[in-house]
């Protein structure tokens, strides 16, 4: 028999470890909901954001915060080239959906070798330390990073979705992500709803890196693998669904966490392939999520 | 001339993962990265069945070409089923997932890789016949392709690839197709995967990672998708690429990240300057 007090550790560590993959798989999401396109360009996105960060915090010694607003906005300068002189040029040129996933994945890989050549394959993280502080509540372990990360993505989502519901800018996006033709026609313009989602994704997916790479060390090749796990919980979560992603993704690292009780450690790394095979096989075009969550904010 | 021969050898073997990539990406516009994992698995099978089994090396390569053909229905055939989008999406987790399993397989040499797979031919003049036989098969597969993609067939395949609506109307079964180009192509990948295997006689799982879906996909963009020659420009030019490169003596953590980014450097260059590639015809923008 299980003891459920391992249960519950591994439900709450799986709980704070999805908070990454939370705003990894929102901003994957939002960006296919608005602009249509499957970016795998974030994969890129996010290791130029850690190795900001990285090269600014330990190379050359910023304040966290510091160096995080100079991953912030090297992510969102990424993102903005990518939309302007990569997107949106092949959009005005008609180019087949098959030249955009071109696009998008080569860019995530000639990121990834630049991160390497720059940077060596050495596994990095943003502090010296990964040890954080730890409190133990009814025999559950709780450390000072589960609260940090768990905080910020509660209030990176709370954000998304007033954003989404009650800005024009955010009305807008969901216009455009509905019809963007018709939405043209209603003085909306696509390319800047386009960037804005761009933009909001850098966003997310730097604040997702902040934490994973303050708990975690990375490799330049990482991000993609990371990736995968967010593409899962979109399809999962019923494309075009925001809150769907979310709750896949949390239900991903709860499946991950608890897979070490039954499957052998070496196995471990092939397991999310696996769940992406079963996820196309099974669920292609996600799960339902409940329609009171649904209107809880943010549009599906 | 042993290096030569090696070049010879390599520019045959890309020439038909090439050329068999560019039947499933360019004609049949399906889009996967996977196609290294088939080279992959029937470099695998060919050099086990032969190492372990005992079965002779043409009969092997027969095997692990089979193989590689028929696993890559178990990719398509659930994925197509959803779109074309999500051949994609399974091709990524299909390359990183074998890899990772080939990494824990010991039978397979695990991640230190498998050794002591016997070769094709022997004696002094080794590599020259392996260079003639690569080379012969290359233009086999070329000629192979381009009667596929030219005839009725092709021009089924054409119609599928550019209007899949109106090509179900007519009753044809798009699905079949698809199904049909991506086990071929895959099954050719995994031909050129069996040669390698007796050619350098090593396997490990780091040969067949993420660098080598770049690379074809570059040899397919920068000669030109959909178009017979372009594949052949492609694995020309690339191959030729590197070696250059290798003069410039720099140490393995610069070359290997140098290389990749010369490879999806060159795809994005391509892909908005000249995107019909090499061999296709410049499209008006």
């Amino acid at each position: 028999m299980l003891d459920p007090q391992v249960l519950l550790q591994i439900g709450w560590t799986s709980v704070a470890t999805s908070t990454c993959y939370v705003l990894f798989a929102l901003a994957f999401a939002l960006t296919l909901k608005v602009a249509r396109v499957w970016n795998f360009a974030q994969a890129g996105i996010m290791g130029l954001a850690f190795y900001a960060m990285f090269a600014a915090m330990l190379k050359w010694g910023w304040p966290h915060a510091a160096g995080f607003a100079f991953g912030l906005g090297v992510a969102i300068a990424a993102s903005v080239a990518i939309e302007i002189w990569g997107y949106r040029v092949l959009r005005r040129r008609h180019s087949s959906a098959l030249l955009l996933f071109i696009f998008a994945i080569v860019v995530a890989e000639f990121i990834a070798y630049l991160l390497t050549l720059l940077f060596g394959t050495e596994p990095q993280s943003l502090t010296k330390s990964l040890v954080s502080e730890v409190y133990i509540v009814r025999g559950v372990a709780i450390t000072s990073w589960d609260l940090k990360a768990l905080g910020a993505t509660v209030l990176a989502c709370a954000a998304l979705s007033a954003f989404m519901r009650f800005t024009r800018q955010g009305q807008f996006l969901s216009a455009v992500a509905d019809n963007g033709e018709l939405a043209e026609l209603y003085g909306i313009g696509a390319n800047r709803a386009y960037l804005v989602a761009m933009v909001i994704a850098a966003t997310l997916v730097s604040v997702g890196i902040y934490f994973y790479g303050t708990r975690a060390s990375m490799i330049p090749t990482a991000p993609l693998e990371l990736m995968l796990l967010a593409v899962i919980a979109t399809i999962l979560g019923g494309i075009g669904s925001l809150p769907g992603a979310g709750i896949a993704a949390v239900g991903l690292a709860l499946l991950q966490s608890s897979s070490i009780l039954v499957i052998p450690s070496q196995w471990q790394g092939s397991l999310i392939y696996f769940v992406l095979f079963a996820v196309i096989l099974f669920f292609p075009t996600g799960l339902r999520v409940p329609r009171w969550l649904a209107g809880l904010g943010m549009p599906r | 001339m042993e290096y030569v021969y090696s070049i010879l050898v390599l520019v045959g073997l890309y020439t038909i993962l090439a050329s068999s990539f560019n039947l499933i990406i360019g004609f049949g516009g399906l889009i996967s990265i996977a196609h290294p994992i088939f080279f992959a698995l029937s470099a695998y099978v060919s050099a086990l069945a032969n190492l372990h089994l005992g079965v002779p090396i043409p009969l092997a390569i027969l095997l692990g070409t089979l193989f590689a053909a028929v696993m890559s229905v178990a990719l398509s055939l659930p994925s197509l089923r959803v779109s074309g989008d999500y051949l994609l999406i399974a091709s990524i987790g299909f390359q990183l997932g074998f890899v990772e399993v080939i990494k824990n397989v010991e039978i397979a040499g695990a991640a230190s890789g498998l050794t002591g797979i016997a070769s094709m031919y022997s004696g002094e003049h080794r590599s020259l016949a392996f260079a003639c036989t690569t080379l012969g098969i290359a233009a086999v597969v070329v000629w192979a392709v381009h009667r596929l993609t030219h005839g009725e067939y092709g021009r089924a395949i054409q119609a599928m690839r550019d209007d899949e609506e109106c090509f179900a109307s007519l009753g044809r079964s798009a699905m079949a197709i698809k199904i049909t180009l991506f086990a071929v192509g895959s099954g050719l990948a995994g031909l050129a995967g069996a040669l390698y295997a007796h050619y350098f006689q090593y396997l490990s799982p780091e040969q067949f990672g993420i660098i080598q879906s770049s690379l074809i996909l570059t040899m397919v963009v920068v000669g030109g998708m959909g178009t017979t020659l372009g594949p052949v420009l492609g694995a020309l030019l690339l191959i030729a690429l590197p070696q250059a490169i290798t003069f410039l003596n720099l140490p393995p953590s610069v070359m290997a990240p140098l290389q990749g980014m010369l490879y999806t450097g060159l795809v994005l260059v391509f892909l908005f300057v000249r995107p019909a590639g090499l061999a296709g015809k410049p499209i008006r923008q």
